[in-house]
Formats: structure tokens, C-alpha cells, sequence
């Protein structure tokens, strides 16, 4: 229509091509590490790597579930990511129809600002006051350390998520209920949250995402095996395995596992709340 | 004499109003602050006020080895930074790692958006297949990537050699003049993907009416694409840039993964040096004065960045 035949079948091989390349540049090192991780050691100190993989093996995986602190640190992660996604949420609720609602007063429109100025504010500059803080607190090599950090990191996030959520819920739906003698925590609760279900499903996802991604933090406030999470553990590894890349691999094949369940589950809304933090936020 | 005494029972009723207004307003007032009152605590305790201790702490001998020195330390900590004799290095290091991973990102992120507006089959697997490096966690990034560009077995060693574009395996992260390029490059595969979403929200809400008129009026699709389409990314460009300028610069993890800073300091950055500072040499002072630096930096870039889009938003 805008462009004649043959451009515009040149145009779709063209588009193609890029989109090909993109997804081999894309999805590569992931099949790459899957790979490396099920060969056995002679199959990965080759100068003929294939994907073809003569004799698959599991000892890799066996190696780092039972010779290492792995399991221990898959589960900190899991226990710190979850109670991070639970705070969050239950204070970015509550902040974010806040937000939505009752921007007309000063002191919450303030609060509007001081929660996008936070999201600006990177990490590293606070990692210095944070440890001291945690220090005094004596809550070094605690989970409790990180959940507090984590939770400061994601609310701001999660809050104009939910804003954004709340915002699209017409205000008749909430009055009706009010006249009908309902609260307004029984509003949030009754009305609001079951209407943006799915929506509150990508915030705590995403608070789970960021949580479990985390590196410094973790790397910083915790110092002992029984508390350390999967990031700095993993990254710790590299010493420790010296070059056992198949032993590596495997354990970044584990660790990436929930997040790919994630993204399954989160492709619909990514888009969507990547933006909403940074972009529209 | 009508009319006031048509208005007075009007105006009684609107002030009756107006204090039954006042009752349920202040209810509602006090309920909006509790609400936001749990967020408040979190930000004020763990960002407003630790970011206040690292000015104060900028300007005091802060030393966890030598607590013998404390008190008013002036612009000293500042000072010692600055004639560190690697700090130069450090900033230079971090100038090219933020320009050349955000031209880097810009460049591929357009590319891939463009592609993906494209009304072809397959776009959503597409789309989602070009997201998941942005997913996964940066520790695991840079282990695979360290692993294929590892100088033994290493794939990419293997495959440059047996096309002939190297001779010999080489070791992309241990060498001076590679270290920190090849981090650059580890660091634009994973983040991409941002912009490529950013960008494609963009390029779809660009008006198709207006590219169907200057069609007609005879433009080609490289002219659509310079005068209509990349104009109406400008803003949407601005922001991404700007943010990623910020957490490119601000990147701890990705260097520290992939090469902790070495080898001999040629890709350490402002906040590993930061790290060094603190977690190493237990200064605090000094990692404090390094970071009230960085916040300078980031707050001239903000009010540069409001000018900017205020003088836009103006014209």
C-alpha cells in the first residue's frame, strides 16, 4: 500500500533476518549454558564444541545439589524474595490507593514526589549508611537485613503499579460500595483487589523478579553460608570451582528456572510494568 | 430585598455542607496519611535519611581500621578521592562504559523495535524471545558470558580462531585494552531489551495517518523514517536515555561479576571504587565523599535533563 511489491517483500525478509538474528544473539548463551551443563567433563574441555551431546549427564547438577551449599542458598532466596514480594505489596497497596485517590491533599502529593525522587536514588551510593545502619542494628548476616533493604528498593515500583491499576478502576465501583456501608480498607479489599487481580499478580512478580536478581545487597550484608541468597553464592562459586564451568553452569541453569517460570507466567503485563516504573513513573 | 432573602437559606444550607465537607474531608485525610504512612517509614528510614548520612559523612574522619581518627575532616576525604592515582582512570573508565553501553543499547533496541512493528507473523514469540535477557539475573548473565569467552573451550575463542579472525584464543576479560569493552558488550545484550520495548511503545503510537499523507505526498521510506518516525521518538528517547545514563553509570553488579575492577584497575568504575573504599579499606569518609560526588554528577544531569525537556515542552 505505502510501498510497492517487491520493497515490501524485501521489507518482510528483510524484518525477518533482523528478528532471527536478534532471537540467536538473544537466546544463545541460554542454550549454550543448558548444553554446558548436561555434558560430561571431556565433551566441554573439547575444541569441537557442538550442541550434539553425545553422553547427557546429570552429574553436574548432582554435584552442586549435594556438594555445595546450593540448596541452602536457592532457599534463602526463595524465603527473602517472598516475604520482599509480601511487604511490598501490602504497603504499595495501601500507598498506591493513596496515590490514585487522594492526590488532592498536599501532604500525599508530596509523598507522590519523595517515592519518584527514591526510585532515582541508585543503591550504591546508599550502600555505605545501609550497612552502618544494619551494622548498629546488628542485623549483619540476617535475612531480615535484606527484606528491609529490598522492601525500601521495590515499594516505589510496586506503588506506581498499583496506581496505575487503581486509576482504571471507575470511581462509581467504590462509592456504590460505600453507600452500601463498606470501609474503605473493605473497599481496597473487596472491590478493588479482586477487579485488579491479574494486576496485582505482575506487581508481585515483578517485586519477586527484582528481589531475586539482587546482587550487591546480598553480596555486602550477608557473610556466612547460612544466610547468603543465590546471586552473591553463585558469584562465589567462580572461586570456588575454579574451572568446573559444567558445575556453574548447572547451578545458573537452577537459579534462572524460577525466573523463566516468572516470565511465563509475566510476559503479558512485562511490558507494561517496565514501564510503568521508570517510564511513566 | 428578594433576592438576598432568596439566597440566605441557600447559602446556610452551602456552609452546612461545607462543615459536614470539613468532618468527613479530615476523616478522609487522616486515612490518606496512614495509608501512605507504612511507604513514608520505609523511605525516610532506609533512603532519605541514609542518603543525609553520606554527606555529613563526606566531611568526617570515618575509619572502621583507625578509629582514632574521627571528627570534622573539612574537604580532606574529598581531597584524598580525587589525588587517589587511580581515580582518574576510574572516571574515565566510567564515561566509557556509560556512553558506549547506551549507544550500544540505543542502537540495538531501535533496530529491534523497528523490526518488531513490522506487521509479520510471529511477532509476540519474537518479542518475547528479545525480553528474556533483561529478565534474568545479572550474576547469571555475566557466568555465561565469562564462561563462553573464557580463553580455554571458550565457544567465542573457538569459533574467531576456526574462522580465521584470530590466531590464538584470546582473553577477552584478563586483558588491559579488552576488560572493560567486553564487559560493555555483555552489559548492551542484557539491557536492550528496555529500549527495544520502550521504543516499540513509541514507534506504535506514532499516527499512521501522517505516514500514509507523506507517503502520498511522494516520500520514500528512508525519508518517512528520518523526518516523521525518528522525530516522534525524540521524546521517549530523551527519557530512556537519561534514566539508563543514570543505571549505567551507577553499575555495580555487572563489572564486579565479570571482572572486579582488574585486571590492574582497567575496568574499575566510580562504584567499585566505591566499594573498594568501603568494604576494603573500611574508609568511610573517603567512600562517602566518593558517592556525595556521584550524587553531585547525577543532580547535574537532572536539572540539566529538566532544562531540556522544559525547553521542549515550551516550543
Amino acid at each position: 500500500m505505502l510501498i510497492s511489491r517487491s520493497k515490501q517483500r524485501f521489507l518482510t525478509l528483510l524484518t525477518y533476518a533482523v528478528l532471527i538474528g536478534f532471537s540467536v544473539y538473544c537466546l544463545f548463551p541460554f542454550l549454550w549454558m543448558l548444553a554446558t551443563s548436561i555434558k560430561p567433563d571431556a565433551e566441554i574441555r573439547t575444541v569441537n564444541p557442538t550442541f550434539w551431546i553425545s553422553a547427557p549427564t546429570w552429574k553436574h547438577f548432582e554435584n552442586v545439589l549435594h556438594g555445595s551449599a546450593f540448596l541452602t542458598f536457592f532457599k534463602n532466596s526463595v524465603f527473602i524474595s517472598a516475604v520482599t514480594t509480601g511487604a511490598s505489596l501490602i504497603i504499595s497497596i495501601f500507598a498506591g490507593y493513596a496515590l490514585s485517590r487522594f492526590v488532592r491533599f498536599r501532604g500525599v502529593k508530596l509523598f507522590g514526589i519523595a517515592m519518584l525522587l527514591s526510585q532515582m536514588i541508585p543503591g550504591v551510593l546508599l550502600l555505605i549508611p545501609l550497612y552502618l545502619v544494619m551494622k548498629n542494628l546488628s542485623l549483619i548476616n540476617t535475612y531480615s537485613s535484606l527484606i528491609l533493604a529490598y522492601t525500601t528498593f521495590t515499594v516505589p515500583l510496586c506503588t506506581f503499579m498499583m496506581k496505575g491499576f487503581f486509576d482504571s478502576v471507575p470511581f462509581e465501583m467504590e462509592e456504590s460500595a460505600e453507600i452500601d456501608g463498606c470501609s474503605r480498607v473493605g473497599i481496597i479489599f473487596r472491590i478493588l483487589m479482586p477487579v485488579s487481580l491479574p494486576s496485582l499478580v505482575a506487581t508481585s512478580l515483578f517485586a519477586f523478579l527484582n528481589a531475586w536478581n539482587e546482587f550487591m545487597f546480598g553480596f555486602v550484608f550477608i557473610n556466612d553460608e547460612e544466610h547468603r541468597t543465590l546471586t552473591p553464592g553463585i558469584s562465589l562459586f567462580k572461586g570456588l570451582y575454579q574451572t568446573d564451568w559444567g558445575s556453574m553452569m548447572a547451578a545458573s541453569v537452577m537459579s534462572v528456572l524460577p525466573v523463566v517460570i516468572i516470565f511465563v507466567f509475566l510476559q503479558k503485563f512485562l511490558v507494561e510494568g517496565m514501564t510503568a516504573g521508570a517510564v511513566k513513573g | 430585598m428578594k433576592p438576598i432573602e432568596l439566597e440566605r437559606p441557600a447559602k446556610r444550607a452551602g456552609k452546612w455542607r461545607a462543615v459536614a465537607m470539613t468532618l468527613r474531608e479530615k476523616r478522609t485525610k487522616r486515612l490518606a496519611y496512614l495509608f501512605v504512612l507504612p511507604a513514608l517509614l520505609f523511605f525516610v528510614l532506609l533512603n532519605a535519611y541514609p542518603l543525609v548520612t553520606v554527606l555529613l559523612d563526606s566531611f568526617q574522619f570515618k575509619n572502621l581500621m583507625n578509629k582514632a581518627l574521627s571528627g570534622f575532616a573539612g574537604l580532606t576525604n574529598y581531597k584524598e578521592v580525587v589525588q587517589n592515582e587511580y581515580f582518574r582512570t576510574a572516571l574515565k573508565n566510567t564515561a566509557v562504559w556509560t556512553i558506549l553501553s547506551v549507544a550500544g543499547e540505543y542502537a540495538l533496541g531501535l533496530l529491534s523495535a523497528l523490526a518488531l512493528n513490522q506487521q509479520i507473523k510471529g511477532r509476540t514469540l519474537f518479542r518475547a524471545i528479545i525480553i528474556i535477557p533483561w529478565v534474568v539475573p545479572i550474576v547469571i548473565a555475566g557466568m555465561t558470558w565469562t564462561w563462553m569467552l573464557t580463553p580455554d573451550y571458550g565457544i567465542i575463542n573457538l569459533w574467531l580462531v576456526k574462522l580465521g579472525l584470530l590466531k590464538e584464543p584470546y582473553y577477552w576479560l584478563g586483558e588491559l585494552n579488552t576488560a572493560l569493552l567486553t564487559v560493555v558488550f555483555v552489559n548492551v545484550w542484557r539491557s536492550f531489551p528496555f529500549y527495544t520495548i520502550s521504543l516499540l511503545a513509541g514507534l506504535q503510537s506514532v499516527s499512521r495517518d501522517i505516514v500514509e499523507a507523506a507517503a502520498i505526498d511522494g516520500a520514500g521510506v528512508r525519508r518517512r523514517f528520518w523526518y516523521i518516525v525518528l522525530p516522534q521518538l525524540k521524546t521517549v528517547s530523551l527519557t530512556i536515555v537519561f534514566i539508563h545514563i543514570i543505571w549505567t553509570a551507577i553499575n555495580f553488579d555487572f563489572i564486579w561479576v565479570m571482572t572486579e575492577g582488574g585486571p590492574l584497575y582497567s575496568s574499575e568504575t566510580l562504584p567499585i571504587m566505591i566499594y573498594r573504599y568501603a568494604m576494603q579499606d573500611y574508609n568511610f569518609g573517603n567512600a562517602s565523599a566518593l558517592a556525595s560526588m556521584m550524587l553531585g554528577f547525577m543532580i547535574s544531569g537532572f536539572i540539566l535533563y529538566y532544562f531540556f525537556s522544559v525547553r521542549k515542552n515550551r516550543r
